[in-house]
């Protein structure tokens, strides 16, 4: 088997490890601002697919099965995102001959709509939030919306039917402005995915975000893993997960987990995938849609298991028996948090930073895993998400996952641009979160509460330490001659000299 | 030899001496209290101090330019700083630390898609409020006002699609 991988980034990287390791040579492609990115230099082959935008590129179906042809690969790997869940992707890839390491395209057509979905999870007796099990067509009138949101109980969401990453969703507190927000909903949907339909849910006050990994293989066997808890979410974007969930006990975790299985076996579902769900306050759990492709958080779930779920996305394509023990896949070993670092200035609302990454120094040690896509010389470009990687803890138990993932993320260096190191490092310092006290709207409201303070919180020490190195910095600069040719602007050796001269 | 450092917007006179035969060995004046400083350079943009009369306390950082304006961020501890070495900064840096003076131009600091104007011409605004919202690398991202003051013009409208750099609102 030759895996082209449909991606790129740290999950391009990490798909290509994963074949590395099954002994499979690899194919990566990439587009005019990736050539230089560390996918491509570690794949065994890379294929140019167009112009730097998505669209002209990793998007491009038949540019990327063009590709596959040309270098012989014989089974594609979508990463998440760009094609991960397109079932017209999928269904080229079949047709072309080409194994494609996810689900079937039928399923992924059947979980890509979120009413659908809904439907499958009722089918399989798995509670949902309330809401409208039809799409409200565009021209449901705005008295149907009206009685439809009345009868569902404010306060309410409305959400795209082909939704995700937060896109196309709409919360509503009064049914003043529920048509505005339809209307807002919609347009964004439409945009983001070319499908105007959105559906209603009620909003849970507190809800946590729990979520449930699985595998399924073209033999009948669904395998359900321990939970993930991601609730730790900003404006709907997930920013750290963690396994187990300090909400879930075994008994809760056994339901979860037999709920999850019984959608997926529902669906008919293969491969991997993740079936998410909103816990109440009260314990009780609603279904809220699947995600069918291997997800970023993965690797929280392959640290308290020791299972590689990416080797068994491949292996599971090739047609083998899943031989996990359901126990095992289960039971977590000790606990795992992941934070994902973006190249953003938490300082300036996360804005993106993008650029030349001058310098990495990726953290490392004991239990901590770094999932990267960039190395130091490569621009973080425009274009794409600006997850530049995932740094993941592993411990005995949360307490020492927390400090040992605060250990990393002070060791982590990124030079040349802003990123969200010391947003986290600010975040695992917060008493809610240590106490694991928090739900989906927790972060967001921090975040409100905040007047502006730098998320790098520095003494006086700090700071003094800092402008003496600045200091020793610049007089090193100003004394090593020519030969030490600083890649930045020369005005220090200039003004240096004429203090020297005084 | 004597530096300027102005740290998130403090400013320090640093004075760097070589101290006795040891090549390594500083005396640093900081605003006039002066410390020895075992000082060595670590690759392109670091920084290792040790500081024998504070029990040998360890100190290392990184003073590295940010890609674009060549504005310096210091690095300690996964924190960062801004650092600006005798006064040598650059506009968008003037910009953020200094209190914005006068007329000040709201540009777009990537390529992207205007999402939302949250102002029009002759709303009173105040420092920090957003002003617009513009959608790139996947994110909506809201341009604020640098100062309290008066939107003068919107130059753009929602749908707009802009470079890197195109003025998008202006205060005065």
């Amino acid at each position: 088997m030759k895996v082209l991988i449909a991606n790129r980034g740290e999950i391009a990287v990490r798909i290509i490890r994963a074949c590395r390791e099954l002994g499979l040579p690899t194919v990566a492609v990439y587009s005019d601002c990736d050539r230089g990115a560390r996918h491509v230099r570690d794949a065994d082959q890379a294929v140019h697919v167009g112009p730097s935008p998505a669209v002209e590129s990793y998007l491009r179906i038949d540019r990327l099965i063009d590709a596959a042809r040309r270098t012989g690969a014989d089974a594609v790997h979508p990463g998440y995102g760009f094609l991960a869940e397109n079932a017209a992707f999928a269904s080229a890839c079949r047709d072309a001959g080409l194994t494609f390491i996810g689900p079937s395209p039928d399923a992924i057509a059947l979980m890509g709509s979120k009413t659908a979905a809904r439907a499958v999870a009722m089918r399989a007796g798995v509670p949902v939030v309330p809401g409208t099990d039809a799409p409200l067509a565009s021209d449901t009138s705005d008295d149907e919306i009206a009685r439809a949101a009345a009868r569902i109980g404010y306060p309410v969401i409305v959400k795209a039917v082909a939704g995700g990453g937060g896109k196309g969703m709409r919360d509503v507190e009064y049914p003043a402005d529920l048509r505005d927000a339809v209307r807002t909903a919609r347009s964004e949907a439409g945009s983001a995915f070319g499908d105007t339909s959105v559906y209603l849910e009620r909003r849970l006050a507190r809800p946590r975000h729990v979520e449930v990994q699985l595998l399924g293989d073209h033999h009948g066997t669904v395998i359900p893993f321990v939970e993930r808890e991601c609730s730790i979410q900003r404006r709907h974007q997930k920013v750290v997960e963690e396994s187990p969930s300090l909400a879930v006990d075994a008994r809760l975790r056994e339901r979860i987990t037999r709920a999850a299985a019984a959608v997926a076996a529902s669906a008919g579902y293969t491969n991997a995938g993740t079936i998410e769900f909103l816990l109440d306050e009260d314990g009780s759990f609603y279904f809220l849609e699947m995600n069918a492709r291997l997800q970023v958080e993965h690797p929280v779930t392959e640290m308290v298991t020791s299972i590689d779920l990416v080797h068994w996305q491949i292996r599971i394509a090739r047609g083998e028996r899943l031989a996990i023990d359901p126990a095992r896949a289960a039971t977590p070993q000790g606990h795992a948090i992941e934070c994902r670092i973006y190249a953003e200035d938490p300082d300036e609302g996360f804005l993106p930073s993008p650029g030349l990454i001058r310098g990495v120094r990726a953290a490392s040690g004991p239990g901590i895993r770094n999932d990267g896509g960039v190395a130091s010389g490569y621009t973080v470009p425009v274009f794409y998400d600006s997850m530049i990687a995932k740094l993941i803890a592993w411990a005995e138990n949360r307490r020492e996952a927390v400090a040992r993932l605060s250990r990393a993320l002070a060791e982590y260096e990124v030079l040349g641009i802003r990123t969200t190191i010391p947003f986290f490092l600010w975040l695992v310092r917060q008493q809610e979160f240590l106490d694991g006290r928090f739900d989906t709207t927790y972060l967001d409201r921090l975040l409100a509460s905040r007047k502006g303070e730098s998320f790098s919180e520095l003494t006086d020490g700090d700071e003094e330490r800092l402008a003496i190195a600045a200091a020793l910095d610049a007089w090193f600069r100003a004394t090593a001659g020519p030969s030490a040719s600083a890649p930045r602007a020369g005005g220090w050796k200039s003004v240096a000299r004429e203090e020297a001269l005084r | 030899m004597t530096f300027e450092i102005e740290v998130n917007g403090r400013m320090r006179a640093v004075t760097i001496e070589r101290a006795g035969s040891m090549p390594a060995r500083f005396r640093v004046t900081v605003d006039g209290a002066s410390r020895l400083v075992d000082a060595q350079r670590v690759g392109d943009f670091g920084v290792s101090m040790l500081f024998p009369e504070s029990g040998d306390a360890s100190g290392a950082v990184q003073i590295a330019p940010l890609s674009g304006g060549g504005e310096l961020l210091g690095h300690i501890g996964g924190r960062t700083a801004r650092v600006v070495v005798n006064g040598q900064r650059t506009r968008r840096a003037g910009a953020d630390t200094v209190a914005a003076h006068g007329e000040q131009a709201i540009a777009a600091p990537m390529p992207g898609r205007v999402v939302r104007v949250l102002v029009g011409a002759g709303d009173a605004v105040q420092a920090r409020q957003p002003l617009v919202v513009v959608e790139a690398m996947k994110m909506e991202n809201e341009l604020r006002s640098p100062k309290a003051g008066r939107v003068k013009n919107v130059a753009v409208s929602a749908g707009t699609s802009v470079e890197a750099g195109r003025v998008l609102v202006v205060v005065e």
